[in-house]
C-alpha cells in the first residue's frame, strides 16, 4: 500500500513538472503577443497586465503577414491535394498488384522517407533555378512533393495492408473492376488513414523551412516561416509582433490537430511507427 | 471412350489458357505500373536525379549560372583542410548525441508517467504532445525570445529568484550556445519518443506485470525485465530514425544561433547552407554533404532493415 502511494506521488509530481516545462514556452508565446511594448521592455511582468491586440494588428498591417499566410496556405493545400491522390494510387499499386520491381519501389520510398532534405537542397536549388522557377511558389509546390509523397505512400501502404484484400476480391467476383474496388471498397474503409496522411502532408508543407528559405527571396513569395525568421534580424523591439505572428502560424496546425487527433494517432500507429 | 472425350473437352480451356493467362498478368502489371507512374517519376526527378547530381557537383567547380567542369578531388581536399569542417563534424556529433540522449530519457519518463492510471490521461497525453504538434520554426523563435539576454523570460526569472547576478547571453556565449540549442531542440522533439514508447508499452500484456507483482518484483525490476525488453524493437527504430533527423537538423541552428558564436554551433547542414547558398560555392557545399553521406546511408539502411524485418514478421 505504501509503495503504491509513493508511486502515485512520484507520478503526479513528475507529471506536474512535465506540464510546467511544456506550458511555460507556450504561455510565454501567447503572453508576449498580448503585451504592450511597455510591458515587454520596461515594466517586466509575468502576466500581460494590459492585454492588447496591437501586435496582431501591426504584424498584419505593417508586415503584411496575411500575404505570407496565404502563400503558405496555397502551397500546403496544393501539395496536399496532389500528394493524397498520387500516394494513394502508389500505395494501392504496391500493396495490391503483383509485378516485377514492386519491392524495390517500396524500398526506394522508405529510403526517401528517411533521407533528409538537407542532403538534397543544393542540387534541388540548381534544378529549380535551371527550370526558371526561382523565387516562385510553384518551386515549393513541386519540391515539397519529394518528401510528402514518400511519407504518405509509406503511411498508406501500412494502412492498406491492414485491410483484408478479400473484401475487394468479393467485389471483383461480383463484377467490379480492380480500380472500381479501390474506389468503392478500399478508399472508404481507409478514410481515417487517408485523412491522417492529408493532415501530415499539410503539416509537413506548412512547417517546411529549408527549401522555402533557399528558393524564395521576396517578401511577396515567402511562406510564413521565412517571413517570421527574416523579421528577427530586422528590429530590436519586434518580439511582440513576432510572437503574434507565431500564434497566427500555429493556429491552423493546432485546429487540424485537435479536429483529427484520433485519425492522426491511428494513422501514425498503422503506418509510420509499426511499419 | 465417352469419358475420354469428356476429358478432352475439359482439357480444351486449359490448353487455351497459356495464351490468355499472360495477358491478364500483363494487364495487371500495366495497371499497377500506371498507378505507380506519378510517384516513380517524382522519385526519379526529385530524389534520385538530385541525389546523383549532388555527387557530381562535389567533383565539379559549378557555380550558379555557369556549367561546371570536373575538378577531381579538389573540393574534398579544400573542405577537409578547412577548420570549419572539423568544427562541423564535432558539433554535429555533440549535438546529435546530447539531443538524442535527452529526448530518450525525457520521452521514456513521460511515457512511463502517462502509462500509469492517472486522472484525465487523454488530456495530459494531448497536452504533452503539443511541442511536437507546434511548427518547429515557431518553437525555435519562441526559444530565441526565451533566451533573450535583455528581456527574455529565462534571464528575468533567474535574476528574479536570485540564481544569477547578471543576465546570461545564452545564445551568444561560446560556453552556453550549444547547450541552449540542444535544450530547445529536445523540448520540441521529446514527445515523438514519448508517444512511440507509450504505444509500445500499451502492447505489453498486463498479465506479465501482475505475475511479477505476485513474485514480489519491484517496479524497477519490472521496468528492466518486462518493459524494456518489450520495447526493444520500438527503441531501435526510434533511436535510428531520430538520429538521422537530429544529425540533419537545420532549423534550431539557423533560427537560434546561425552557427555562431564563432562556429560554436556550426553543424554540417548549416555549413552546407553557408557555403552553397550564402557563398554560392556549390561544389564545396556538395562535397561537405557527400562526406556525411556514408554515415547517413548506414543509418538509413539500418532503419530500413529493422522496419522490413518487422513488416515480414
Amino acid at each position: 500500500m505504501h509503495e503504491s502511494l509513493s508511486i502515485r506521488v512520484t507520478t503526479y509530481a513528475l507529471l506536474a513538472i512535465f506540464v510546467f516545462l511544456v506550458a511555460v514556452p507556450l504561455f510565454w508565446m501567447v503572453a508576449t503577443a498580448l503585451k504592450s511594448n511597455k510591458d515587454l521592455y520596461e515594466d517586466f511582468s509575468y502576466l500581460p497586465t494590459r492585454p492588447t491586440l496591437q501586435h496582431f494588428v501591426r504584424v498584419i498591417t505593417r508586415e503584411d503577414l496575411l500575404t505570407n499566410i496565404r502563400n503558405s496556405f496555397v502551397v500546403a493545400t496544393t501539395t496536399t491535394a496532389v500528394t493524397v491522390v498520387v500516394s494513394a494510387f502508389a500505395a494501392f499499386s504496391i500493396v495490391r498488384y503483383r509485378y516485377w520491381g514492386r519491392e524495390w519501389v517500396g524500398r526506394l520510398i522508405l529510403f526517401k522517407y528517411l533521407l533528409p532534405t538537407a542532403m538534397l537542397f543544393i542540387p534541388l536549388y540548381t534544378i529549380v533555378v535551371a527550370m526558371g522557377l526561382g523565387n516562385t511558389l510553384k518551386s515549393l509546390m513541386l519540391t515539397y512533393l519529394s518528401f510528402t509523397v514518400p511519407f504518405c505512400t509509406w503511411m498508406l501502404m501500412g494502412y492498406f495492408r491492414s485491410i483484408p484484400p478479400e473484401l475487394e476480391e468479393h467485389a471483383m467476383v461480383d463484377g467490379c473492376s480492380k480500380i472500381g474496388a479501390l474506389f468503392r471498397i478500399l478508399f472508404p474503409l481507409s478514410a481515417p488513414g487517408i485523412v491522417a496522411s492529408a493532415i501530415f502532408s499539410f503539416t509537413l508543407a506548412w512547417n517546411e523551412f529549408l527549401l522555402a528559405l533557399v528558393f524564395t527571396s521576396d517578401h511577396t513569395t515567402m511562406t510564413i516561416p521565412i517571413k517570421l525568421s527574416m523579421m528577427v534580424v530586422g528590429d530590436q523591439y519586434i518580439w511582440g509582433q513576432l510572437m503574434a505572428g507565431a500564434v497566427l502560424a500555429s493556429v491552423p496546425i493546432a485546429i487540424l490537430y485537435f479536429l483529427a487527433q484520433r485519425f492522426v494517432v491511428q494513422g501514425l500507429a498503422a503506418g509510420a511507427v509499426k511499419g | 471412350m465417352a469419358i475420354r472425350h469428356r476429358s478432352v473437352a475439359v482439357a480444351l480451356p486449359t490448353s487455351a489458357r497459356p495464351t490468355r493467362w499472360p495477358s491478364v498478368r500483363t494487364r495487371e502489371s500495366l495497371g499497377g505500373m500506371a498507378l505507380l507512374a506519378p510517384t516513380l517519376l517524382l522519385l526519379l526527378g526529385l530524389v534520385l536525379y538530385p541525389f546523383c547530381y549532388a555527387i557530381w557537383l562535389a567533383f565539379s567547380d559549378k557555380t550558379v549560372g555557369s556549367p561546371g567542369q570536373y575538378v577531381g578531388l579538389r573540393n574534398f581536399i579544400y573542405v577537409l583542410s578547412w577548420p570549419q569542417f572539423s568544427a562541423a563534424v564535432t558539433n554535429t556529433i555533440v549535438f546529435t548525441v546530447c539531443a538524442v540522449a535527452i529526448k530518450f530519457v525525457l520521452g521514456m519518463a513521460v511515457a512511463l508517467v502517462l502509462n500509469q492510471r492517472i486522472r484525465a490521461r487523454n488530456f495530459f497525453r494531448a497536452f504533452l504532445l503539443l511541442p511536437w504538434v507546434m511548427p518547429a520554426f515557431v518553437v525555435y523563435l519562441v526559444w530565441r525570445w526565451l533566451y533573450d539576454p535583455l528581456a527574455g523570460l529565462i534571464n528575468y526569472a533567474l535574476l528574479d529568484i536570485g540564481v544569477i547576478a547578471s543576465p546570461i547571453a545564452f545564445l551568444s556565449d561560446r560556453s552556453t550556445a550549444m547547450g541552449s540549442v540542444v535544450v530547445a531542440h529536445a523540448w520540441r522533439n521529446f514527445p515523438f519518443y514519448a508517444i512511440s514508447f507509450l504505444a509500445g508499452m500499451q502492447t505489453i500484456s498486463q498479465e506479465l506485470y501482475d505475475s511479477a507483482q505476485v513474485d514480489g518484483a519491484s517496479r524497477i525490476r519490472q521496468f528492466r525485465h518486462i518493459t524494456l525488453p518489450g520495447l526493444y524493437h520500438i527503441i531501435g527504430v526510434v533511436l535510428l530514425l531520430t538520429t538521422i533527423q537530429t544529425a540533419n537538423a537545420f532549423e534550431p541552428i539557423y533560427l537560434l544561433t546561425g552557427g555562431g558564436p564563432s562556429d560554436a554551433t556550426m553543424v554540417y547542414t548549416m555549413l552546407v547552407y553557408v557555403m552553397g547558398i550564402m557563398n554560392l560555392r556549390l561544389g564545396e557545399a556538395a562535397a561537405v554533404s557527400t562526406l556525411f553521406l556514408p554515415l547517413l546511408v548506414g543509418l538509413v539502411l539500418g532503419v530500413t532493415m529493422l522496419l522490413q524485418k518487422k513488416a515480414n514478421a
